[in-house]
């Protein structure tokens, strides 16, 4: 909806906040330019194309292309992203700007300290490096300023999720009786998962792997730190794309040029996100000893269980389309396709992203599998999976929605559309090739995290193609995604050294067919969703974390032993979960 | 956008048979890949067992 009283763009309404959400978005495109360029970089490596540094640095490489993208590139643009749904949803500003650049003056530092870890990787001269790639588990391990830096970050992005809270527990005492407004909703139930989901890492980080890198404790146990780390490391995929299933759901429809179908539908999809996304995590745990099969399977219900609100959402999303479709003319089964504007890239974009995260639905569900993903485990398929949700879902999004960001933030047009839909197509057609020979050399055992996965007296036996095809898609794709960025960057620059202009839309966002008077109640309390999560992830996790640590220490083998309760405890627990999986076989 | 709106089309009378048509496309999608998989996972190699001793 547009706001009545307050109307004008971003910019005009809440000035402070605008130059808060400009700068997380600048540092998350400078990550985004590094964290590209190592990527292709590390395809070039890989495929034996160039190799301009020694192959134990490739993992430095990986681990600053993984942190920069996945960490910084992703969560400061959703920090920014989800200031501007609270405070346009409520039509008000933050509750205190200097605490809100606190916690990104954090944020920032922490970025840098663990940037500047993992780069002191590459030169002799600096006694420093962090080649524990994104998923730092035990036993690689960092030097201290990396766990520290990300400690600051995570910490950074736990105030950020206050400050939303603080301006609904603000906005609360003026309007008892009214509904959380739905983009609001979205920013506050993200909040909550991601503060249940990331206690996991921030124990592991700062109970175990800060004092092991500073030498306070001589060992650590992997699988504990392995299962803590998964802990948040699932639930943090959701963390990227709820900012993204929220802009579907709230920007796609207006842009469209119709109305969200369901608010309802939508509030149900992020409480089910709120109670499922952590207690899911030992699912990339399936070949780890030292875990029960009876923990893995309830994991892997659980897991299922998360098809459901990407079903509801792929159903919620692209019926809104089709609403915008068909009042713009849209007629037919599928006529009504051609009515949307495919030529604007904020649509464009969007709707390819949310076309990939279809495709990626399907390699989801068989790593999920316990049987298959013992197929797929550890090979290039899944790299193929995550560039289709972080890399493409999520990406695509955050670059496209710039596009109707940026003149929000800045009241300068966008420098050129048509370099904006070229940009966005490129990255479709880069991800198409690059994602699908990842998925399809996965499947003949080309292994992930691997600098020179070439072995001699040995060739791949691939079904169908070569692997000569495989390795050209990848390189194509590769610089394709790399050239896309490098487009997206030129119009980000271009247009902040625009001039100003007063003729751009008012901000807002998309109203709804059915709106908040048709949801339940109940779905607006918060204290309820967020208990239903944690005994959750009490009932997923207590067992088999007491089970690690009963069996084997805090510290690992020959490390303290643990107190003698708990073996009881996961005795009584394994003999309920094996008759409970005894009988559902 | 408004401006290239044609009609309104209000909750009662908006019907999405496309949204039907696509997302029905999309199940008959994944099951086949579903029913394909197997012949990648059981007849495409050897069985993926672990555990066993030899």
């Amino acid at each position: 909806m547009s706001l009545g009283a307050n109307s004008g763009t971003y910019l005009d309404q809440f000035p402070g906040e605008a130059k808060v959400i400009r700068t997380a978005f600048y540092s998350s495109f400078i990550a985004l330019g590094i964290g590209a360029l190592m990527g292709l970089l590390q395809v070039f490596h890989r495929l034996d194309i160039l190799r301009l540094i020694p192959s134990e640095d490739y993992y430095s490489y990986l681990t600053l292309h993984a942190v920069l993208l996945v960490l910084t590139f992703s969560i400061f643009f959703l920090v920014g992203v989800f200031t501007w749904a609270v405070t346009t949803s409520l039509d008000r500003g933050l509750e205190d700007l200097r605490y809100t650049w606190g916690w990104y003056g954090l944020m920032a530092v922490g970025t840098l300290m663990a940037g500047v870890a993992i780069i002191g990787g590459f030169f002799d001269s600096i006694p420093m490096s962090a080649a524990v790639l994104y998923t730092f588990y035990a036993p690689l391990q960092a030097h201290p300023l990396f766990y520290l830096g990300l400690a600051l970050f995570i910490v950074g992005s736990w105030l950020a999720g206050l400050d939303w809270f603080r301006s609904w527990w603000a906005w609360r005492s003026e309007n008892p009786d009214e509904r959380i407004p739905l983009p609001t909703f979205m920013a506050l139930t993200t909040t909550l998962f991601w503060i249940i989901s990331s206690m996991g890492v921030a124990i592991s980080v700062v109970v175990f792997l800060l004092p092991w890198s500073l030498g306070l404790i001589g060992q650590v146990d992997a699988l504990l730190t392995r299962t803590l780390f998964w802990f948040f490391g699932h639930a943090v995929v959701y963390f990227w794309l709820m900012p993204a299933y929220m802009l579907w759901y709230v920007m796609l429809p207006k842009i469209s040029g119709g109305k969200l179908f369901s608010d309802p539908l939508a509030r149900v999809v992020f409480v089910l996100f709120l109670i499922l996304s952590t207690p899911t995590g030992i699912h990339h745990q399936y070949l780890d000893p030292g875990i029960a099969e009876g923990f893995k399977f309830i994991v892997m219900v659980n897991t299922m269980f998360l098809l459901l609100p990407s079903l509801l959402t792929a159903f919620t999303v692209v019926a809104s389309m089709e609403h915008g479709a068909r009042q713009r003319g849209g007629t037919g089964y599928f006529g009504w396709l051609r009515a949307l504007p495919w030529r604007d890239p904020v649509f464009a974009g969007m709707a390819l992203a949310g076309l990939m995260f279809a495709a990626a639905g399907f390699s989801g569900m068989i790593n999920a599998g316990m049987n298959i993903n013992y197929l797929v485990h550890n090979t290039w398929w899944i790299v193929g999976h995550f560039h289709l949700t972080i890399g493409t879902a999520v990406a695509l999004t955050f670059m496209a929605t710039t596009y109707w960001f940026l003149p929000q933030l800045t009241n300068k047009e966008i420098w050129s559309k048509s370099v904006g839909l070229a940009q966005v197509l490129l990255w479709f057609v880069g991800m198409t090739l690059m994602s699908n020979a990842m998925h399809r050399s996965g499947l003949v055992g080309v292994p992930r995290r691997t600098a020179e996965p070439q072995y001699s007296g040995f060739d791949y036996e691939v079904a169908a193609g070569s692997m000569a095809e495989l390795n050209m898609q990848v390189a194509i794709g590769g610089t394709l995604l790399f050239i896309s960025t490098l487009l997206f960057l030129t119009v980000v620059v271009m247009t902040v050294w625009g001039s100003k202009v007063d003729t751009l839309p008012a901000n807002g966002y998309a109203e709804t067919l059915s709106g908040p008077e048709d949801a339940p109640l109940v779905l607006d309390n918060l204290k309820l969703w967020t208990a239903i999560a944690v005994v959750l992830v009490v009932l997923a996790y207590a067992l088999p974390l007491a089970s690690i640590i009963g069996r084997r220490g805090l510290f690992g083998p020959g490390g303290s032993p643990s107190p003698q309760f708990i073996d009881t405890l996961v005795f009584t627990g394994q003999a309920i979960v094996d008759s409970a999986v005894g009988v559902i076989r | 956008m408004s401006s290239k709106l044609q009609r309104e089309i209000g909750h009662d009378e908006f019907d999405p048979k496309g949204t039907l048509a696509l997302i029905t496309i999309y199940f008959v999608i994944i099951s086949v890949l579903w029913i394909f998989m197997y012949f990648v996972e059981f007849l495409g190699n050897d069985l993926t067992v672990v555990g066993a001793i030899a």
